[in-house]
């Protein structure tokens, strides 16, 4: 059910204003993750370097958000939904300033990679970076759309990206004595999964946010349901 | 939570209030009316001892009417009737045995607009019990010493008990109104918006006040000022048109209120 306007109308531009900011600093987290893949699975420099460079934008968006925030809090001292919806969007912009970090992560491993001989086993990690980005793009939408069934989703696929990573990198790891001569691809392959992982992490991070939000439910720390 | 229609509901007794009774002020289908004009509709309440409890809403709720009512005072207006039953202690304040004034006297009530008597600090405190026949110097001497020191105020007065109240800054008025309304040792403090007329210091001091009184008084503040209700206060009450809409833990009120009006009244979307 959509809420009335508030009375004060700079109180709801302000709120408005600051979701606005944090849903265009997903959009950017979500398209530096894409240009990743890219640059990872295209062996294409520049979109290496568009993430790197990307980065700086997401970074001044978080700074934004988090002054926005405060402000809010000062001059209008919000309540009940305003208040918890306030502390979420702060919440969420530092967890997609940390994925968008993971992302350059992704980009500078990238790039090293792209610098050695193309390695076939590289693309047995294309099945993480789809289970991440999907992940990711998904807690973005529930909190674009405050959905808590979609945030209810996501605690459990992370942590099937924890055990896809796990595997992958057990099975790069057993590989290293055979292939010496790879050892540096498959290490710059097992920190790439790392960062997936974490991206992971962050997506959790938001979906609990937007569940606290909207439904009043801490679960962090709680098991996930299968 | 609570509201008009359903049965009181006991406030549990929890680490705030280990031993105070959860009903020790009890409204129960309470409807008042002035005239012919309802003000206030089947209220349902338990007010916890030794708790502050707090009465929010846009003007014209009833808050203050029903604060009134704990006092009796309304009935000084022609006209005004009511039914239901509002009990202190177990006991109906309409019971017949019930001496309105002494009812009043057990009861302190503090207003908006400070109101010290024309005469001395010391004066105003011991009015009440000069009344009630108290005249021996050493009783009324330790009255005004516990009720000023009560108050907060007893160091910035105390080299000037004998000098008109009316000398004194607003919010050592309030405050003197306030060691006047605790010198009887009254069961209840009633406050009608203590506040509203004070600076923001004056404020601090007295929400610091009644933060300490609430060790030895249930005190029942009506406010307009949210944030103070949530300084201040351990439970909330949001009344609106005359009925109780919510009623519950402070901190539920202003984070997760259960009723859409009460969220839509404490975040600004109406009122």
């Amino acid at each position: 059910m959509e809420n009335a306007r508030h009375i004060l109308t700079n109180f709801e531009d302000a709120l408005d204003n600051l979701r606005k900011n944090v849903l265009m600093m997903s959009s950017l987290s979500s398209r530096s993750l894409e240009n990743a893949r890219k640059g990872l699975f295209e062996r294409d420099e520049d979109w290496c370097n568009t993430v790197i460079a990307d980065d700086e934008e997401i970074d001044a968006l978080e700074i934004q958000v988090d002054g926005e925030g405060m402000e809010i809090m000062l001059r209008f001292h919000p309540f009940a939904s305003d208040l918890r919806n306030v502390i979420a969007a702060m919440k969420t912009s530092v967890n997609l300033e940390r994925a968008s970090d993971q992302s350059v992560g992704i980009a500078r491993r990238a790039r090293k990679l792209i610098a050695l001989p193309l390695m076939p086993v590289a693309s047995r990690i294309e099945p993480i970076f789809n289970l991440a980005s999907s992940v990711y793009d998904d807690s973005i939408k529930s909190y674009a759309d405050n959905d808590i069934e979609l945030a209810r989703t996501i605690k459990v696929r992370d942590k099937d990206l924890d055990e896809l990573n796990r595997e992958f990198a057990d099975s790069i790891t057993e590989m290293m004595p055979q292939n010496p001569e790879h050892i540096r691809g498959f290490l710059e392959l097992i920190f790439i999964a790392r960062c997936l992982e974490r991206i992971g992490d962050q997506a959790k991070t938001i979906a609990e946010d937007v569940i606290y939000a909207v439904a009043v439910k801490d679960i962090r720390h709680s098991h996930a349901a299968r | 939570m609570q509201t008009s229609k359903e049965a009181p509901v006991k406030m549990p007794l929890d680490d705030k209030n280990p031993l105070g009774r959860p009903d020790f002020i009890s409204v129960k289908d309470f409807n008042f009316f002035y005239g012919k004009k309802q003000a206030l509709y089947d209220i349902n309440m338990d007010i916890p001892e030794r708790q502050v409890t707090a009465f929010i809403g846009p003007s014209g709720c009833g808050k203050s009417t029903l604060l009134r009512n704990f006092n009796r005072m309304n009935e000084l207006i022609d006209g005004v009737h009511n039914s239901g039953d509002i009990r202190i202690l177990g006991k109906s304040i309409y019971d017949k045995e019930i001496e309105v004034i002494s009812l009043r006297r057990s009861i302190g009530m503090v207003f908006q607009k400070s109101n010290p008597f024309p005469k001395s600090i010391y004066e105003n405190v011991v009015f009440a019990l000069r009344i009630s026949g108290t005249s021996k110097k050493s009783e009324l001497d330790e009255c005004v010493e516990r009720s000023l020191r009560g108050a907060a105020l007893w160091n910035e007065v105390k080299d000037r008990l004998h000098e008109s109240a009316l000398g004194l800054s607003g919010g050592q008025m309030q405050r003197l109104c306030i060691a006047r309304a605790i010198a009887n040792r009254p069961k209840v403090l009633l406050m009608d918006e203590p506040c509203s007329a004070l600076d923001p210091i004056a404020t601090v001091k007295v929400e610091e006040l009644i933060r300490e009184l609430k060790q030895q008084f249930t005190i029942v503040i009506v406010t307009h000022n949210m944030q103070q209700a949530t300084r201040c206060s351990d439970n909330t009450a949001f009344f609106y048109l005359g009925k109780l809409v919510e009623y519950a833990d402070t901190q539920k009120i202003f984070s997760n209120p259960s009723e859409k009006q009460t969220e839509d009244y404490i975040t600004g979307r109406f009122g």
